[in-house]
């Protein structure tokens, strides 16, 4: 029996977590995760700055799902000042919402092919991906953070031209999806490399409190769009996409099958978008109270706590992640495995570390930036 | 069941032990209860109401006590917010990894930052902050200001 570190430097790790297996052979044993490297203090931070910076602190949460943090943040507040954004713009924020699961979604497609050694898929993944990054800059201006949502609303308004061009891009992607799904069914490079690998029964992804495709994908139909609707998801028709598989493989299909959803989900949306206004001006001060806001991101159920104490900050903001939801998981599924399979089990529940940590120093005391310097942290770790 | 229905529940089966108890809204319920009737309630709640998924565990410095809030789901669908007052200078309560696996992490995270412990958790050690991190400050209190954090890392 011996140890193997993995990470927090690994070529499989996109972002720094260390994992320690213990190893039989080939075979893992025990996992120990420890998490924290990107720990930044955003729960500390949010309580330092007023309501309005806080949307830019919440977009910046994640670089992948910016609009799943700050739909579950503008949501909270506006629960606290007991507001409402006006229709439109909820539908807006569900457009937003899909586009970026399928940017999401399509973006851990290619390093799930990556990281089973399919490179030329992971390529036509990329490549496709840049039609829906394309279609994100063109409402928002911006290809990562959209810095759409505001306190109240929306910030842009979708023109009719920008609807017909979303509608052209959908096309495109819709058909690319229909074939890649044909492929991971088939492709005997891709079910060998992931059919019964990694498996997480459906017992244990509910009493593990595993959440978004990993859950469903052991067949459990759990979606927060679906069972506890936020914008305007309680006015459009869709499927909560599950798998009985419980592997690599079946968090594939739910994948890229909940695409195909996002796909439906935005064109109904963009048809049945109500005219009016797109935010709403809201009061300055917030009252005291406290708010539990939920949003379904890319990985998965994300939830938001906020205390408000009637000043311009906040008392408590609290953020979990969808990712760190998912690491008892994927602990789980992890035993038992191959050590060659160790990237691909990982990969598979589509880990966003920098969410999921939330804290280190880099100072905000005074207004002030202050980062460590290198010499500093030298000292810190090496010395106490 | 709906929200209105798993507070009357939850007021019959624990009666006094309930301090605080509203719902807001559609879906979301809050209910505070007495620190020794916590156990009760949480077993209630997953085992008997069917509340089995655990979304976090949200703690709140409140000057004098800690307040943990236990955000659980019913099918995915009610949030409850379930909370209880420790006294500050000795944080304590029971873990509820044994009723839901699932809490591990959660219980660890409020360990780490407000100094919370858990009493049975099988596993207590450092999760976000770093092995040498100081023992004794826990930076989601409130005592502890940026600047103060700073200060004590840097006095070496």
């Amino acid at each position: 029996m011996i140890k193997v570190p993995f990470g927090p430097q690994h070529p499989a790790l996109k972002e720094p977590e260390n994992f320690t297996f213990e190893i039989d052979g080939d075979i893992v044993v025990a996992v120990k995760p420890r998490i924290g490297y990107n720990h930044r203090g955003i729960e500390k931070a949010f309580e330092q700055r007023t309501y309005i910076q806080n949307l830019y602190l919440a977009e910046r949460i994640c670089g992948i799902c910016s609009d799943a943090h700050t739909t579950c943040y503008t949501q909270a507040v506006e629960s606290l000042l007991g507001v409402e954004a006006p229709p439109r713009a909820r539908y807006i924020r569900v457009i937003v919402a899909e586009l970026e699961r399928i940017h999401s979604h399509s973006l851990w497609l290619g390093i799930a092919a990556h990281e089973i050694g399919f490179d030329t898929l992971f390529l036509y993944y990329w490549r496709d991906r840049e039609v829906v990054m394309d279609l994100l800059e063109s409402i928002s201006g911006n290809r990562v953070h959209y810095a759409m949502n505001t306190i109240g609303g929306v910030r842009r308004d979708i023109s009719p031209e920008k609807v017909s061009m979303i509608k052209k891009g959908l096309d495109f992607l819709e058909e690319r999806m229909k074939r890649y799904i044909e492929m991971m069914k088939t492709d005997q490079t891709v079910l060998k490399r992931t059919e019964g690998v990694g498996v997480l029964k459906r017992r244990d992804a509910i009493d593990l409190c595993a959440v978004g495709p990993t859950l469903r994908a052991s067949g459990v139909k759990n979606d927060v769009r679906a069972d506890d609707p936020y914008a305007a998801y309680d006015e459009i028709p869709f499927n909560v996409v599950t798998h009985d598989g419980g592997d690599v493989l079946s968090r594939i299909l739910v994948r890229c099958e909940e695409i195909l959803e996002s796909i439906e989900i935005t064109r109904y949306a963009l048809d049945h978008m109500p005219k009016g206004m797109t935010r709403v001006r809201v009061p300055m001060a917030v009252p005291p109270g406290e708010t539990v806001s939920r949003v379904e991101a890319p990985r998965g159920e994300l939830i938001h706590y906020a205390k408000s104490n009637g000043t311009a900050r906040p008392e408590r903001y609290k953020v979990r992640s969808p990712t760190l939801g998912n690491i008892p998981a994927l602990c789980k599924m992890l035993i038992g495995c191959h050590v060659a399979d160790i990237p691909i089990i990982l990969a598979g529940i589509d880990p966003c570390f920098a969410c999921m940590d939330r804290m280190t120093f880099i100072d905000l005391s005074n207004g002030d930036e202050w980062v460590w310097t290198m010499q500093e942290l030298r000292r810190r770790y090496r010395n106490d | 069941m709906d929200e209105n229905e798993v507070l009357k529940e939850l007021k019959t089966r624990l009666g006094d032990a309930v301090i605080e108890a509203e719902v807001p809204r559609k879906r979301r319920i809050f209910v505070k209860v007495k620190v020794e009737s916590f156990r009760e309630s949480a077993r209630f709640l997953v085992k008997e109401l069917g509340f089995k998924h655990i979304s976090t565990i949200t703690g709140v410095d409140l000057g004098d006590s800690i307040e943990l809030i236990y955000h659980l789901a019913y099918q995915g669908s009610i949030e409850l917010s379930l909370k209880v007052d420790l006294p500050k200078r000795e944080p304590k309560i029971s873990t509820i990894t044994d009723l839901i696996p699932g809490a591990t992490l959660y219980e660890r995270e409020v360990h780490d930052l407000l100094g919370v412990v858990f009493e049975g958790h099988p596993d207590l050690s450092p999760l976000l902050l770093p092995e040498k991190w100081p023992k004794g400050i826990h930076p989601l209190r409130k005592e502890y200001s940026l600047e103060s954090i700073r200060k004590t890392l840097f006095k070496g």
